[in-house]
């Protein structure tokens, strides 16, 4: 059961909307300028880490929870996301040689 | 919030794990594996990308301004959501229930966008197995990626809405509105690293 004291209020929310609204316009307006792709894509990156990191904290209220639970959540993902990829980097190396690049 | 207690029983029933109801942990255990799913499916998109020489400019195929827009109104349903589940916990339930619609008008707008993008795209020649701009993989993967994902936002909507008519009804509880927040939330959240990933990058 939760507490209502436990509960930010509204303004938290529409502060993250703002900030994720501007996250997004920055993120748009930074693809069309002419900057060498490896920044262009860090930036994009970064905006999008820490637009999900908005998201997962207020909205979905992770901030807020046990310590415990969000390890449990990010934890999950990131360990299997890196076990696939390291899994699957062999035969995807195999795989480009294969079709000649 | 419960605090982790020495339990005098083991057989007694214990403590909650994560100090949250069961109900919310298996939504978090779904959101979990769903995020998997979109991992992985935007995980061969980048492979298919980097194994590729050429690939469109999403600038020249998309209207991004259109996307920006899409993205502004998922956002946007996701403050709504918030203040729905705000005040399904202080106990306003004409608020839950017009937060809840203006929700669901967000996630519909989305959609019906969504269908335009489609649409469009369709009618200048994508396919899921090839397209005009070059390699294949590129209109394959778009419309797997956001197929999956307007699929989401679709039961997305049908749990609003049965939830909106649930609460009107008087019978749900504030977990039931922060449980499907919770799963709207996430839709926005894999709507970020679409748009990231597939429309700027």
């Amino acid at each position: 059961m939760l507490e209502t004291q436990q509960l930010p209020s509204l303004r938290i929310y529409w502060m993250a909307w703002g900030l994720l609204l501007a996250l997004t316009m920055g993120m748009l307006v930074t693809s069309f300028i002419s900057i060498p792709t490896a920044v262009l894509v860090g930036l994009l990156l970064v905006g999008m880490m820490v637009k999900a990191s908005v998201i997962c904290a207020y909205f979905m209220h992770l901030r807020f929870e046990q310590r415990s639970l969000v390890i449990m959540v990010v934890l999950s993902i990131v360990l299997t996301l890196i076990v696939l990829f390291w899994l699957i980097s062999y035969d995807a190396k195999r795989a480009l040689e294969l079709s000649g690049m | 919030m419960a605090e982790a207690q020495s339990i005098k029983n083991p057989w007694g029933g214990g403590v909650s794990p994560f100090a949250v109801s069961w109900q919310k942990l298996m939504m978090w255990t779904f959101i979990v594996s769903d995020a998997l799913l979109f991992g992985s499916m935007l995980s061969v998109y980048g492979f298919a990308r980097l194994a590729q020489s050429a690939w469109p400019n999403q600038a020249e195929v998309f209207h991004l301004s259109l996307i920006g827009f899409m993205t502004f109104v998922l956002i946007t349903s996701s403050a709504t959501m918030a203040t729905a589940v705000s005040a399904s916990h202080q106990g306003k339930r004409s608020r839950v229930i017009g937060a809840l619609v203006l929700t669901i008008v967000g996630g519909c707008t989305f959609l019906g966008l969504q269908v335009y993008e489609w649409a469009t795209f369709i009618g200048e020649g994508a396919r899921l197995h090839s397209n005009p701009w070059g390699a294949p993989a590129f209109s394959a993967s778009f419309f797997a990626i956001t197929g999956f994902h307007g699929t989401h936002v679709l039961t997305g909507v049908i749990i609003l809405v049965i939830t909106a008519i649930r609460t009107a009804t008087g019978r749900v509880s504030e977990q039931g509105v922060e449980l499907a927040g919770l799963y709207w939330h996430f839709v926005d959240l894999v709507w970020v690293f679409i748009f990231t990933l597939f429309y700027l990058i």
